[in-house]
């Protein structure tokens, strides 16, 4: 039988990490969850669902971090057995951080396949503006529902939840 | 002319290679902040030409090109309403892609449900 300290509870991060908000440690950390996911769930669906969530919700947080020591990057991996959960906790700038939480509230409103056609027919009908392919996308391939809380100092936590 | 005299460019992490007179081959992954800043003007440089030679066909091979970020699927949509928009000539966009590769299944087929006509896809593996 498996100890009760190889099976933590839902609470019990699988991953933590905390990391400097730089474009170039994306591809690793990416690279990273995909393996860890393969190897401990043994799917490489999940694996491939990982890689999704995981670069869309650091390309935003990334992109849009501000510039102070304590904008350190935290990601968290949980599961407890029977959906996974993923969390990015950023210090955004307070202009995106406003953009990102109106963008994040009410996308739950459209199932994930009409709402991905829809950022595509967005992308193709306005070329010059932001089409939300990355969040579409991450409900959509990442098969996840995203949801946004803002924190203590002006961090904000996006959380990405789905089935195994 | 034909694509054979445009020259691809020299990225990281992606290989871009012109295979025959009508086919693009991407290699790699695609996950720069900017993407378009490398392929926008090559994959425009294509368009161009297939417009201007009257090309029936371009076709884009993706099946080794195993991780994209959003950025970088914007460019396949920007691509084909290129060939939407085109009112002198329009050419078939055709994408030949895997199937194990999740990406591809997901945007491609959203795609082509936006794009009939104008854009296909196929598996090649």
């Amino acid at each position: 039988m498996e100890s009760k300290t190889n099976r933590p509870g839902p609470h019990h991060p699988l991953v933590f990490m905390r990391f400097r908000p730089a474009w170039a440690y994306i591809d690793g950390i990416r690279e990273f969850g995909r393996f860890f996911c393969e190897t401990t769930f043994g799917t490489p669906e999940v694996a491939e669902r990982a890689r999704v969530i995981i670069q869309e919700t650091l390309e935003n947080a990334v992109k849009y971090s501000s510039d102070t020591a304590e904008s350190e990057l935290e990601l968290l991996i949980k599961s407890d057995g029977n959906t996974i959960e993923f969390q990015v906790s950023s210090l955004p700038d307070a202009a995106h951080a406003q953009a990102l939480m109106a963008e994040l509230s009410g996308i739950h409103s459209q199932d994930p396949e009409k709402a991905y056609l829809a950022a595509f027919q967005r992308a193709s009908d306005e070329p010059w503006a932001s089409a939300r392919l990355g969040i579409a996308r991450m409900r959509y391939e990442g098969g996840v529902e995203l949801s946004v809380k803002e924190e203590e100092s002006g961090r904000i936590r996006v959380t990405a939840t789905g089935k195994l | 002319m034909s694509i054979t005299n445009l020259t691809a460019p020299k990225l990281d992490g992606i290989n871009v290679d012109i295979v025959g007179s009508d086919t693009v081959k991407l290699k790699g992954t695609i996950t720069k902040k900017e993407p378009a800043q490398d392929l926008d003007a090559f994959f425009k440089s294509v368009h161009r030409d297939a417009v201007s030679t009257r090309s029936d066909q371009i076709s884009v091979d993706v099946s080794e090109l195993t991780f994209v970020n959003s950025s970088a699927i914007r460019l396949f949509v920007d691509w084909a309403t290129w060939v939407k928009n085109e009112s002198t000539h329009r050419y078939k966009l055709r994408f030949l892609t895997s199937r194990h590769i999740t990406w591809q299944k997901t945007s491609f087929t959203a795609l082509k449900s936006l794009m009939e006509g104008i854009l296909s896809f196929e598996t090649v593996d």
